[in-house]
């Protein structure tokens, strides 16, 4: 369980550093947020795991929604 | 060009593996002493049963309070770059979230699922911030964390409501959240006055309920966590000046 939870992480991780849309990455941000809330319950951390799911999924994505709303959302296409 | 993107990719995994392997592959045990002591004498010292509250305002308190040092001064310079923004750009202001659906020339960011969604949600979302503040002695959360949840259900409702409320008014909120830290500082020092030192238990003998100063840091800390981030993204959206 733990190993497959963190394999999505890194595959989301990457999927957040590779993708073209900004707005795509914040979503896989903020999922990565969610899973790794999951691992800290399992990992019987509680404490961090509500820190983790209201700091990283949600107020962290509301700010970056934001940044992103005032400044190009998609990379230029590399011919 | 591919070649070196390819070399650079390779030479941070191979950093990153020489961080990593010597943890994993290492067989020293953890240090085991100052679990024990806390195992043991946390709850009779504090009061708490949760020995995270018990560490982090009972034995630690002082870096509680320079942490919220920390917010306040980042909160403090985002607001700052953020009222000079909305001065510069004061018509792209209207394109804001928060205001009534008439006043808006995009409705693109906001529909009916997320209004009723948002609005429905928010209430619930601030008991349950509430319960995890008020309870941080005894189960798993305290003042940040219920501070944080408070916070994201005043965005919640801020953005589902068209309603103004004291609850979404930046003025009203920054207003608790300098009221707060100030609250905060006189706990911190009252312990002084009774013996007990700084951020000592002023109130220990007074009560039966022996976590009680932890409960009080708790409210102050999240009312002061809750209101600023709420503030934050409130000013954030648009919705920063006076309804």
């Amino acid at each position: 369980m733990n190993m497959l939870l963190l394999s999505l992480i890194l595959a989301l991780g990457i999927y957040a550093l590779l993708s073209r849309d900004l707005l795509h990455s914040v979503i896989a941000l903020s999922a990565i947020s969610m899973l790794s809330a999951l691992l800290f319950t399992i990992l019987r951390a509680p404490d961090v795991a509500i820190t983790e799911a209201a700091v990283g999924a949600g107020v962290s994505t509301v700010i970056f929604v934001w940044a992103i709303r005032h400044t190009q959302r998609r990379d230029k296409e590399e011919s | 060009m591919k070649k070196l993107e390819l070399i650079k990719i390779v030479i941070t995994v191979l950093l990153c593996a020489l961080l990593v392997v010597p943890i994993i592959l290492s067989n020293h045990s953890w240090p085991t002493q100052a679990r024990d002591y806390l195992f043991d004498n946390a709850r009779s010292d504090t009061g708490a049963t949760n020995t995270v509250s018990a560490i982090y305002l009972g034995y630690r308190a002082m870096d509680t309070l320079g942490e919220t040092l920390v917010l306040l001064v980042s909160v403090t310079g985002t607001m700052a770059i953020l009222v000079k923004l909305g001065k510069e750009h004061s018509d792209e202001e209207a394109t804001s979230f928060s205001l009534a659906p008439e006043k808006r020339p995009t409705n693109r960011l906001r529909t009916h699922l997320l209004e009723t969604v948002a609005s429905k949600l928010g209430p619930i979302v601030l008991l349950f911030g509430f319960y995890v503040m008020l309870y941080g002695h005894i189960s798993p959360g305290g003042g940040f964390q219920g501070g944080v949840i408070v916070a994201s259900a005043i965005v919640f409702l801020a953005l589902g409501t068209e309603v103004k409320s004291k609850l979404t008014n930046t003025l009203v909120l920054s207003r608790i959240e300098a009221l707060s830290f100030l609250v905060l500082i006189l706990a911190s020092i009252s312990g002084v006055f009774f013996e007990s030192g700084f951020f000592g238990n002023p109130i220990k003998s007074a009560s039966s309920l022996s976590a009680n100063f932890i409960i009080l840091l708790n409210i102050i800390i999240g009312l002061k966590v809750g209101t600023s981030i709420a503030v934050m993204c409130i000013a954030m959206m648009g919705g920063s000046h006076d309804h």
